[in-house]
């Protein structure tokens, strides 16, 4: 196997060259998108960067309560994005959502590392960092979509939630339908993307191990595994924080609290 | 007029005693009482905006910021209670977008919620229901996008009166029917056996209820 070749920092800054492409399209066009994008990059890079850093100083170290630490701030950040992105109260959500992603990252992480792969220490770093770094990355998305849909489709559509209740449902069946659709939302575009995966994309970290010099063989069960953990640990984080902010999100007359939603600015 | 008296006597469905409530600055109700006896037939009128239909949701718990006394089949109307009295009414709004396919599962809807299992309608109640309400059977095979607002409503009070509930809200019952129907529709409601409470703009609905209560 051929020694990866690096990317010495002049080479890469040479690689930002392509970045001219989008500015300059943007610029052409007057989207008023040039700033947003030079930032973004800049943000980029130096996330990245100093991502690299930790991750170095903290593969070194190799720490269990670092890694757990580390791993605790990801899922906060997350979290904390999760909310401001679905337009929810941070006061009534943050919790519930954090909560959840832990849950659902302590269950599905156990279940792959300690029990499909037998890691003697489950938080190793090599391994626990970036699998749940990528769990947390791949199931923002779908959590926003779930979350966002659920809770504005009740909204939107109060008078078909309000029929259910006074017709004699419980809380729990009137929430079904709108659940139902909240995991359609969410779940058809990651069941599209697991569908075609291989065919029209190689997947990040598949293409990661790979050009780090690992079998094809491996990097595909691994990729084959990560895509299913990212999906378990999606609906369970999707379940249950919409189980969790249904306790904070309807009165004792099990009516939508309007205080959910962030007021528009 | 001796089935009136009769009702009269018989006991309250529903009784609201100084309800106040109050939109920011506005009073919607201000020391409002009624009183609803068993099987008595109320027609709620007045012009848009007076407050018929919020009177239907403070019923149903919809909005829980009043003050003064609701009393529903003899149950306080709280927080605790609200599930219980839930079970004893059968709402229809105006307006409902229930996300069905079919025209079965939309007249179904009710019945596939567990309280209203045991009162799924067998095949002639539904015949009956449909034949009153003048009503195809092959319907209920459509698509909903296939059928009109008057049918729809048709479909939905059906559905609703089949639930056998002994308390019916009902906002604007009538309002997608045409005046021949709705003469039909109006008499065989208001010879059930039930307490109902209607918001409404019809004159025919008003004039065959027991009694109007008129908003300004």
């Amino acid at each position: 196997m051929k020694e990866i070749v690096d990317i010495s920092y002049l080479e890469l800054f040479a690689g930002y060259a392509l970045m001219l492409i989008p500015v300059f399209v943007f610029w052409y066009y007057k989207t008023g998108l040039v700033k947003d994008t030079l930032w973004a990059t800049i943000r980029m890079t130096v996330q990245l960067l100093l991502v690299g850093f930790y991750l170095d100083f903290i593969f070194k170290l190799d720490s269990v309560l670092v890694n757990i630490i580390w791993v605790l701030i990801m899922s906060v950040i997350a979290s904390y994005t999760i909310v401001q992105r679905s337009r929810l109260s941070y006061r009534l959500f943050l919790f519930p959502v954090l909560l959840s992603g832990i849950i659902s990252i302590a269950i599905t992480d156990a279940y792959f590392l300690g029990f499909v792969i037998k890691l003697d220490n489950v938080f190793d770093a090599r391994y626990f960092i970036p699998i749940t770094g990528m769990l947390l990355g791949n199931t923002i998305r779908t959590v926003i979509l779930s979350l966002d849909s659920f809770y504005k489709k009740i909204d939107d559509e109060q008078t078909t939630y309000r029929w259910y209740l006074a017709n004699g449902a419980s809380r729990k069946e009137a929430l079904q339908p709108f659940m139902r659709s909240a995991l359609r939302i969410a779940f058809n575009p990651l069941i599209a993307t697991t569908a075609i995966m291989g065919l029209i994309s190689l997947p990040g970290m598949m293409t990661g191990q790979i050009l780090g010099g690992s079998n094809p063989n491996i990097a595909v069960k691994y990729q084959i595994m990560i895509l299913i953990i990212i999906f378990s640990s999606a609906i369970l984080n999707v379940v249950l924080t919409i189980w969790f902010s249904n306790k904070i999100a309807f009165d004792a007359f099990d009516n939508l609290r309007l205080n959910i939603f962030r007021k528009r600015k | 007029m001796i089935n009136y008296l009769y009702k009269i006597f018989i006991e309250k469905m529903i009784t609201i005693s100084n309800l106040q409530l109050r939109f920011k600055e506005e009073h919607i109700y201000k020391n409002f009482s009624l009183s609803v006896q068993k099987g008595e037939h109320i027609a709620i009128s007045g012009d848009s905006g007076k407050g018929k239909s919020t009177l239907l949701h403070l019923l149903l718990g919809f909005i829980p910021d009043f003050k003064g006394n609701i009393n529903i089949a003899g149950i306080p109307l709280t927080a605790k209670n609200i599930k219980a009295i839930r079970k004893k009414i059968a709402w229809l709004p105006q307006e409902i977008a229930l996300n069905f396919q079919t025209v079965e599962e939309l007249f179904m809807a009710s019945f596939a919620l567990e309280i209203n299992k045991a009162h799924k309608p067998s095949l002639q109640e539904i015949a009956n229901i449909f034949n009153t309400f003048e009503l195809s059977e092959s319907l209920l095979k459509k698509d909903i996008k296939e059928i009109s607002g008057g049918q729809k409503q048709r479909i939905l009070l059906a559905s609703t009166l089949l639930t056998k509930k002994p308390i019916v809200l009902l906002d604007e019952p009538s309002s997608a029917l045409d005046s021949k129907i709705k003469k039909k529709i109006t008499d065989y409601i208001m010879a059930q056996d039930i307490t109902i409470i209607a918001a409404t703009h019809d004159d025919y609905w008003v004039a065959k209820s027991d009694k109007t209560i008129h908003l300004n």
